[in-house]
């Protein structure tokens, strides 16, 4: 036999990815009583890159350089975006609750500028992006023809110096290369395990003495974003100090340890704020009797029962499992919400994957009125307080418009404002 | 460049002359516009045929396929699983093809054995429980793959020349006789001419195009084929539908995975041929009555082959009345050159055989054909492009020293190294796309999401990729693998591709790089 309990609460916020747990940030920090199910590792994939709007119009060549002139252009163009559902203020608002939350339990992002600003891969490409870990941003110091060493770790796959030094060469000819062997390990190198390596000072010493003798000819390293899980921004400044150079880190293929840190900073933050986290829970039979929603929070030990007000769903699309898609057509998981999608299977995708529209697929989702509550089909409000937020909003290929934080963020943040002004009053 | 004879086409009969010819003495360059397989040969089901299927359509093909799955089992051991086959027939299916069957076996001296249809299900418990009838025959499973690579590297051993992604690009014809090819390399540009005594055009749906060059219609006609692996191997055996051949009647066991098909049709030119979510969709709702599990199962790849068909109008210039065309272009006035084309996998190698008697024939050898007796060396090149052949079956990697680079296929790096060599003898460069091919890298669920990036950091750290070249080639390669994807996406193969873009897109924005 499974456990069973009983909670009650103001809010429930279905889904613990980044959408999720900006939800859960906003609605602890307003007081409301929070309890939050789902399974936050699915940040292990999250870039720990936060992105406003970085491609606009789709099918353009180069990205946007500010993205408020691209959000004026979107908001004209594509009315059923999230973001015309919202106002710049609004989302940078956003943004800075997100700063401010993050910077409270240790983790420092740099804010946001004017500009995008572009982050190095692990591939040799350049990322648009809009707020970024301070330990990713000194890769902001690299110009052309500045002498760069990049640093790579024997046993760490899909991160190669000598690939992103080939890839960056047109434009970059003085980069120099560095492959450190970890000592004691000779095979695959976990990047968790790697990060972990970083918090200890032998191993950072030695670090330290294989990168000094390029201090007379680099100023500036990149390495891949595995500087520490905890107090990373302390272990590459140490780093720094030791070599007399300025260190950034290039973010990677999954495991992600700048996702890992964002779970980490959010989990322990969350906990503090007193939200109730049921993790790795799945949602069963969601009903609603007129005046609250009750759940069932299921995971292998337990099943709890969640009487509660308002419900924000931040389930994501397909990898976060918010959205299902069966052979011909494709369904909300939790609500049976009406669910925007293509026609017919033939047009979800494009024949060429890189395709510069897009996916047809990828503006699959919920709609919503403008405070990010699912409609119907005739635009009708469903529930008074079901709010749906983050990728698992229609109209918002988040991949390719490098538009996912800002909208996950910008959602999260108003539509727990607007439960909260309009529950206030009874709570 | 000089040689004895000129091959154009990498595909099993291309690579299976080249064999044939080196063995008796001739020296062979052999060329191949992309690399092994790249036509028919990889679009197949893997299937060596009993002959069962043709004994009521073409009798002489069902002979002809029996007597050469003999030879194949004998030789190619290793390229083959002996999985046995299946005919079943369900509720519905028409009694008279089911009654007419084992006698038109006997009649053509296939070995076929009448099972109870309880019986059959408790061999095969996939199969549905509306099966009426059941037989069983001797089909047996095949690796495409592997067979053109132990050829190729048979033939190389005896000093043939591979020459893979150089396409020809004309024929120099004086007095009736080719005098050269000229041949351009698809990836450095360079062009090169070869001279030979012979040229044999061995290039499949494309043999139309070849024989143009010398002057030479050929009345080509395509039927696209399209397949469809599944994630998990679903049927001990090869299983057929009794019934007259049409479409998603054949499930063949290809390692771990099953492969379903296909379907048939017209189409105009053999390039830039896909699956279709039409055809996907009617294949997995003919295979469902035959087992019902394909219609919920998941499927991780599709992919498209063309039939080569020669259309000979009347007359009676057909040399060999049978499932292949061979023509000797001496009656078109080119005294030099061969066309070999159609055919069955199950029947590459006699196609070889025939091909090559012509071209000894022409060089006034009287030595008979070898590969009927001698078998296919086992080379460790192919190994890994065995269908889902676990890792420690055929290699032990130390999982310390070793790391997997792609852990879906359990592919450690040891076995990636060794066909970095095998492409380097045989010439050629190491990619994305040419480890893809002899390797099951990429092949799993996660259909070279992670793999690509691995293997080419690798490559730059070993240093067999130098320059900016890797975004280009992690861009082809992960689109080739898109056109098998892109028809089957729902359910959790939808939620791979998703990571997928989030990695390649998102993070990495490989959408936004220019060639």
């Amino acid at each position: 036999m499974k456990d069973k309990k009983q909670i009650t609460c103001d809010i429930t916020v279905i889904g613990a990815g980044f959408a999720g747990m900006v939800a859960a940030a906003r609605a602890s920090d307003l007081g409301l009583k929070t309890v939050q199910t789902g399974n936050s590792s699915h940040l292990y994939f999250a870039s720990g890159l936060f992105d406003f709007l970085g491609v606009y119009p789709l099918g353009s060549r180069t990205p946007i350089e500010d993205p408020r002139t691209g959000l004026e252009l979107l908001q004209k163009e594509m009315p059923d975006h999230p973001y015309s559902k919202t106002s710049l203020e609004t989302i940078l608002k956003s943004f800075d609750f997100l700063a401010r939350f993050l910077h409270s339990t240790g983790l420092n992002y740099v804010k946001p500028d004017k500009d995008n600003r572009s982050v190095l891969t692990a591939a040799g490409t350049f990322k648009p992006t809009c707020m970024m870990p301070e330990t990713i941003s000194k890769g902001g110091l690299l110009k052309k023809d500045t002498p760069l060493l990049l640093i790579d770790f024997k046993g760490l796959e899909g991160f190669c110096a000598g690939q992103i030094a080939a890839v960056l060469k047109k434009n970059h000819p003085y980069i120099f290369t560095l492959s450190v062997e970890v000592p004691g390990e000779s095979g695959n190198l976990n990047p968790t395990y790697l990060a972990t390596l970083f918090e200890d000072s032998s191993f950072l010493k030695n670090l330290a003495t294989q990168i000094s003798p390029f201090s007379n000819k680099v100023k500036l390293v990149g390495m891949p974003a595995v500087c520490g899980i905890n107090k990373s921004l302390d272990i590459l400044t140490r780093l720094e100090k030791m070599t007399g150079l300025d260190i950034f880190e290039i973010p990677m293929m999954p495991p992600s340890i700048p996702g890992l840190r964002l779970k980490n900073a959010f989990e322990k933050k969350l906990a503090g704020n007193h939200v109730h986290f049921l993790s790795q829970t799945k949602i069963t039979s969601p009903q609603f009797n007129g005046s609250e929603f009750i759940l069932n929070a299921v995971n292998q030990n337990m099943e709890t029962q969640i009487r509660s007000k308002g419900i924000i769903l931040a389930t994501g699309r397909f990898p976060g499992g918010g959205l299902h898609a069966k052979r011909g057509c494709i369904q909300e998981t939790v609500f049976n919400l009406p669910v925007y999608q293509p026609d017919e299977r033939s047009l979800w995708h494009h024949l060429n994957f890189f395709e510069k529209q897009g996916h047809m697929i990828n503006t699959a989702g919920v709609e919503t009125d403008i405070v990010f509550r699912p409609v119907d089909t005739h635009g009708a409000v469903i529930y008074e307080n079901l709010y749906a937020v983050g990728t698992l909003l229609a109209h918002n290929d988040w991949v390719r418009l490098k538009s996912g934080s800002g909208v996950s963020a910008v959602s999260a943040v108003t539509a727990v404002n607007d439960f909260y002004k309009k529950n206030t009053a009874g709570l | 460049m000089e040689t004895d004879v000129f091959i154009i086409g990498g595909g099993v009969t291309g690579t299976g002359i080249a064999r044939d010819l080196t063995l008796r003495g001739l020296s062979v360059i052999l060329v191949e516009k992309g690399d092994l397989n790249a036509g028919a040969s990889g679009g197949n089901h893997g299937l060596l045929h009993s002959g069962a299927r043709y004994v009521c359509s073409d009798p002489e093909a069902a002979i002809e396929c029996a007597a050469e799955v003999k030879i194949l089992k004998k030789n190619a051991a290793h390229c083959i699983e002996e999985t046995g086959g299946l005919f079943v027939a369900v509720k519905g299916d028409k009694e008279n093809y089911i009654a007419d069957f084992p006698d038109m076996c006997k009649k053509s001296g296939i070995p076929s054995e009448f099972i109870d249809p309880k019986e059959a299900r408790e061999m095969e418990p996939s199969l549905s429980d509306e099966t009426i009838a059941a037989y069983k025959v001797n089909d047996a499973s095949i690796n495409p793959f592997k067979l053109s690579i132990e050829n190729i590297n048979d033939a190389v051993s005896r000093d043939a020349c591979y020459l893979s992604h150089t396409k020809v690009e004309s024929l120099k014809i004086e007095n009736k006789t080719i005098v050269y090819a000229r041949v351009r390399n698809q990836i450095s540009g360079k062009t090169d001419k070869i001279k030979a005594k012979t040229y044999v055009n061995a290039a499949g749906a494309w043999a139309g195009n070849i024989a143009v060059m010398a002057g030479i219609h050929i009345n080509m006609v395509f039927s696209k084929g399209t397949l469809l692996v599944t994630n998990n191997r679903i049927a001990k055996r090869v299983i057929n539908r009794l019934r007259k051949p049409t479409d998603g009647d054949i499930l063949v066991p290809g390692g771990v995975v099953s492969i379903l098909g296909t379907t048939s049709v017209r189409i105009k030119s053999p390039d830039n041929i896909y699956p279709t979510v039409k055809e996907v969709d009617d294949i997995i709702s003919e295979g469902e009555k035959m087992i019902p599990e394909l219609k919920a199962c998941r499927y991780i790849r599709a992919y498209a082959g063309v039939r080569p068909l020669v259309s000979m109008g009347s007359g009676n210039d057909r040399e060999v009345s049978r499932g292949f065309t061979l023509l000797d272009h001496e009656k078109d006035q080119v005294n030099n050159f061969i066309t070999i084309t159609g055919g069955k996998l199950s029947t590459y190698r006699l196609m070889a055989e025939k091909a090559s008697d012509i071209v000894c024939k022409k060089h006034q050898i009287s030595m008979n054909c070898r590969t009927k007796t001698i078998p296919l060396p086992s080379t460790h090149s192919g190994e890994w492009s065995e269908p889902g052949v676990l890792a420690t079956d055929l290699f032990k990697p130390n999982t310390q020293k070793d790391p997997f680079l792609c852990e879906c296929e359990m592919v450690p790096t040891s076995a990636i190294n060794t066909v970095i060599h095998s492409i380097k003898k045989n010439g050629g460069t190491s990619d994305l796309s040419s480890i893809a091919l002899r390797t099951r890298v990429g092949k799993g669920p996660c259909q070279g999401t992670f793999c690509s990036m691995r293997i080419l950091s690798h490559l730059y750290d070993t240093g067999e990729m130098t320059n900016q070249t890797g975004i280009n080639d992690l861009k082809y390669f992960l689109n080739e693998r898109w056109k098998g994807e892109r028809s089957l996406l729902w359910g959790q193969a939808l939620v791979q591709s998703s990571l997928k873009e989030m990695i390649h897109c998102g993070l990495f924005g490989l959408e936004l790089i220019e060639k």
